[in-house]
C-alpha cells in the first residue's frame, strides 16, 4: 500500500474512533441528565427559600439555606419516622435473609426429594403483586392482633422479602466451588458444619447484597405501611411524609424537597458502605493455582 | 494403614453405566495410580472410595471394614483435590487443622500436629496467611498438609499436580514419592498423565470406559501391555501400530513391500489368531535407523516426513503407504527429510495384537 493510502486509512480510523467516542459520551451525557437531573433539582430546591423557588424553579440557589431542613424535621417529627423506617428495614431485611439462608443452602447444595417443586413454589411468592396479598395480610394481622404494630409490619416485610432472598442466596451458594464443600465433608464435617463453617462465611458477600437490596426495598415501601398501620407513632418515613401532600403544604416546594433528601440519606450511606464488599472477589485462593 | 478392596463395584447414573464391574484390591501401604483418558471412570472410582459418590452395587472394604454406605468421615481417609479446594476464608493454619477442630482435638495436641506437618511440608512460615496470598505450589502443599495432619489410613489424590507448571510438577512428583516412602500410607492416585503414573506408582491400574485394562507394576505395564489400548496409552511417544498379513512366519504388507521374519520363539503367538492378519506394535525406540548403504533385508523402508530434534535424541515421523509411525534416533544420526530409509525392527521386543479383540497375543 502506498504511503498516501496508509495515511488515508489511518486518518479514517482516527476520525471514525473519534466519532464513536463522541456518540458514546453524548449518550452517556443524556443518561446522566435523565437520572441525575431530577435528583439535582430536588437538592437545589431543598436549599432555597420557597420564594426563591417560585421566582425561578430551575435557577441555581443564590442564597443557600438549610432552614427547610430544620423546618421539615421539626414539623413532621422526622426523628421518630426515620427511627421507625430504620427499624423496619433493618429487622425486616435481617429476618428475611436469616430465614432464607437455610432454604437457600438446602436448595443449592443438598439432594432433597421434590427440590424443584419446592423451589418453584417459593418462586411464585416473587410473582404475587403486592395488591393481591394486601387484604389477606390485613385479615391475618388482625386475627393475630398484630395490626398497627411494629412487629406486625416487620414480619410482613420479612415474609415478603424472603423468596427473593432465597433466589439470590441460592444462586450465590451454587457458585461456591463444589470441591470446597467436598473437602469439608472429607475432613469430617456434618451437613450443619459445612453450612456453618464453610458455606455461610463464604456467602457473606451474597448476604450483604441481599440485605442491602432488601433494606432499600423496605425503606422505599409505602403501601404496606399505609394500609397495615394507623398510629402515627408507628409510621415509617414514607407514610409520614404523606402529610407534606396535604393542603397546608400545597404551594410549598422546598419543604417536601428537603424531606425527600433526608429520607434518602440512609440509603446512600448504606450503599457507600457495602458496594465494595458486594463487588469484590469472593473465592480468591480457593481453587486453581 | 489400611488395605482398600473394591468388590464387584458398579456405578450407574440413571441408566448410564459408568463403571460396569470393578474388582480391585490395593494392598496396605501400596501407592496405586489409576490412569486413563478422561471419562474412563478413574475419578468416579476415587470418589466412590472417598464416599463422595454413592456405590450403586458391590462392596467397598477399607482396612477390612465394610464402608460401602458409610459417609466420608467414617472411612479414615483424606483427599487432595486437583483444585486444592482450600477454604478461602481461613488461614493456612485453620485450613490444616479444620479436621482436627471438628474432631475436638485438644488445642496443645492440635498445635503440635500442625507444627509437625507444616515443618515437613515447609509451609511453617506462612501459617497465618490466607490461601489467596500463596503461590500454586504452596497451596498444593497446604492441601497436602490438611490431608496428612490427621494421619489417615488411606490417602486419595485426584490429579493433584495438574495445576502446577512443568518444573514444579517434577519437583512435586519426587516429593510425593519420598513422602510415601517415609510414611507408608496407602495411596490411591488418579491422573491422566501416563508419565506421572510411570514415575510414581508402585502399581498402575489402566482404565478405559470404566473397565480395568491392566493392573501391574509400571515396568510390567510398559513391557507387557495386556492389550492395544494399554500399549498405546503408556509410553511417550506412543507405540506404533501396523496392521500386517501373516505368511509362513513372516509379517507382510505387499502394498508397500514390507516383509519381516518373526523369530521362531514367537511364532506360536501368531498362531493364536485365526484372522490371518495381526497388528504389530513397535515402540519408537525399537525401530532402528539403518545406515544408507545397508541392504533392507528384514527391515521396513519408510519415507522421512519430519525430524524433531530434542537435543540428545531425535524423533522421526516416517510414513509408508497407510502406515505412519514415529521412530527414535540418535541426535547424531544423519537423517534427511524426504529421503526413504530402512529401519530394522527389534523383533524380540515387539508385540502382536489380535485384530478383533485387540488383546496382546502373548497372553491370549
Amino acid at each position: 500500500m502506498s504511503d498516501a493510502a496508509t495515511l488515508f486509512m489511518m486518518r479514517r480510523r482516527v476520525l471514525f474512533g473519534f466519532a464513536a467516542k463522541l456518540l458514546g459520551f453524548t449518550l452517556l451525557g443524556i443518561l446522566i441528565f435523565i437520572w441525575l437531573g431530577p435528583v439535582l433539582l430536588v437538592v437545589m430546591t431543598s436549599i432555597k427559600s420557597n420564594d426563591a423557588f417560585l421566582a425561578g424553579p430551575f435557577a441555581l440557589p443564590t442564597q443557600p439555606t438549610f432552614q427547610p431542613y430544620i423546618t421539615v424535621w421539626n414539623a413532621l417529627g422526622f426523628g421518630p419516622l426515620m427511627a421507625n423506617s430504620f427499624l423496619y428495614a433493618t429487622a425486616g431485611s435481617a429476618l428475611a435473609v436469616a430465614l432464607a439462608l437455610v432454604p437457600a443452602f438446602g436448595l443449592s447444595r443438598l439432594e432433597i426429594p421434590g427440590k424443584k417443586l419446592i423451589f418453584g413454589v417459593i418462586l411464585t411468592g416473587l410473582m404475587l403483586p403486592q395488591q393481591t396479598v394486601l387484604i389477606p395480610l390485613y385479615d391475618t394481622l388482625r386475627s393475630l392482633n398484630l395490626l398497627d404494630t411494629k412487629l406486625g409490619l416487620i414480619i410482613v416485610h420479612a415474609a415478603y422479602g424472603m423468596p427473593a432472598q432465597i433466589l439470590m442466596l441460592r444462586g450465590f451458594m451454587t457458585a461456591i466451588p463444589r470441591e470446597i464443600e467436598k473437602a469439608a465433608y472429607l475432613e469430617g464435617a456434618s451437613d450443619f458444619e459445612v453450612f456453618w463453617k464453610v458455606i455461610l462465611p463464604l456467602s457473606v458477600p451474597g448476604i450483604l447484597v441481599g440485605f442491602t437490596l432488601n433494606f432499600i426495598a423496605i425503606w422505599k415501601e409505602f403501601v404496606f405501611g399505609l394500609v397495615l398501620l394507623n398510629s402515627e407513632a408507628n409510621f415509617p418515613v414514607t407514610v409520614g411524609m404523606l402529610k407534606l401532600n396535604s393542603d397546608r403544604y400545597m404551594s410549598v416546594f422546598n419543604l417536601p424537597a428537603a424531606g425527600l433528601v433526608i429520607s434518602q440519606i440512609p440509603i446512600v450511606i448504606l450503599f457507600l458502605l457495602t458496594y465494595r464488599k458486594i463487588s469484590g472477589g469472593n473465592f480468591a485462593g480457593a481453587v486453581k493455582g | 494403614m489400611a488395605e482398600v478392596s473394591l468388590q464387584k463395584v458398579v456405578k450407574r447414573y440413571g441408566h448410564h453405566v459408568v463403571v460396569p464391574h470393578l474388582d480391585l484390591t490395593i494392598a496396605d501401604g501400596e501407592f496405586t495410580v489409576l490412569v486413563g483418558p478422561s471419562g474412563c471412570g478413574k475419578s468416579t472410582t476415587l470418589q466412590m472410595i472417598a464416599g463422595l459418590e454413592a456405590i450403586s452395587e458391590g462392596t467397598l472394604l477399607i482396612g477390612g471394614r465394610d464402608v460401602t454406605v458409610l459417609p466420608p468421615k467414617e472411612r479414615d481417609i483424606a483427599m487432595v483435590f486437583q483444585s486444592y479446594a482450600l477454604f478461602p476464608h481461613m488461614t493456612v493454619r485453620d485450613n490444616i487443622n479444620f479436621g482436627l477442630r471438628i474432631r475436638r482435638t485438644p488445642a496443645a495436641e492440635m498445635a503440635r500436629q500442625v507444627a509437625e506437618v507444616a515443618e515437613r511440608l515447609k509451609i511453617d512460615s506462612y501459617l497465618d496467611r490466607l490461601p489467596k496470598a500463596l503461590s500454586g505450589g504452596q497451596r498444593q502443599r497446604v492441601a497436602l498438609a490438611r490431608a496428612l495432619v490427621r494421619r489417615p489410613g488411606v490417602f486419595l489424590m485426584d490429579e493433584p499436580l495438574s495445576n502446577l507448571d512443568a518444573k514444579l510438577r517434577v519437583e512435586a512428583r519426587s516429593f510425593l514419592s519420598k513422602m510415601h516412602q517415609e510414611l507408608g500410607i496407602t495411596t490411591v492416585y488418579v491422573t491422566h498423565d501416563q508419565s506421572e503414573a510411570m514415575t510414581m506408582g508402585s502399581r498402575i491400574v489402566v482404565m478405559k470406559e470404566g473397565v480395568i485394562q491392566q493392573a501391574a507394576p509400571p515396568l510390567d505395564v510398559y513391557r507387557k501391555p495386556a492389550n492395544r489400548f494399554v500399549a498405546g496409552f503408556i509410553g511417550s511417544p506412543s507405540m506404533n501400530f501396523l496392521e500386517m498379513g501373516i505368511e509362513n512366519g513372516q509379517l507382510v504388507d505387499p502394498a508397500v513391500g514390507f516383509r519381516i521374519t518373526v523369530p521362531e520363539n514367537r511364532r506360536a503367538e501368531l498362531g493364536r489368531t485365526k484372522a490371518g492378519r495381526v497388528v504389530l506394535g513397535v515402540r519408537p525406540e525399537h525401530l532402528h535407523l539403518l545406515p544408507r548403504d545397508t541392504a533392507a533385508i528384514d527391515a521396513l523402508t519408510f519415507k522421512i516426513d519430519v525430524c524433531q530434534h530434542l537435543g540428545d535424541e531425535m524423533l522421526l515421523d516416517v510414513a509408508a503407504g497407510p502406515h505412519r509411525v514415529i521412530a527414535r534416533a540418535h541426535a547424531e544420526d544423519d537423517a534427511r527429510v524426504g529421503e526413504g530409509r530402512a529401519f530394522r525392527v527389534d523383533m524380540d521386543r515387539v508385540h502382536f495384537f489380535a485384530l478383533d479383540s485387540e488383546r496382546n497375543l502373548a497372553f491370549a
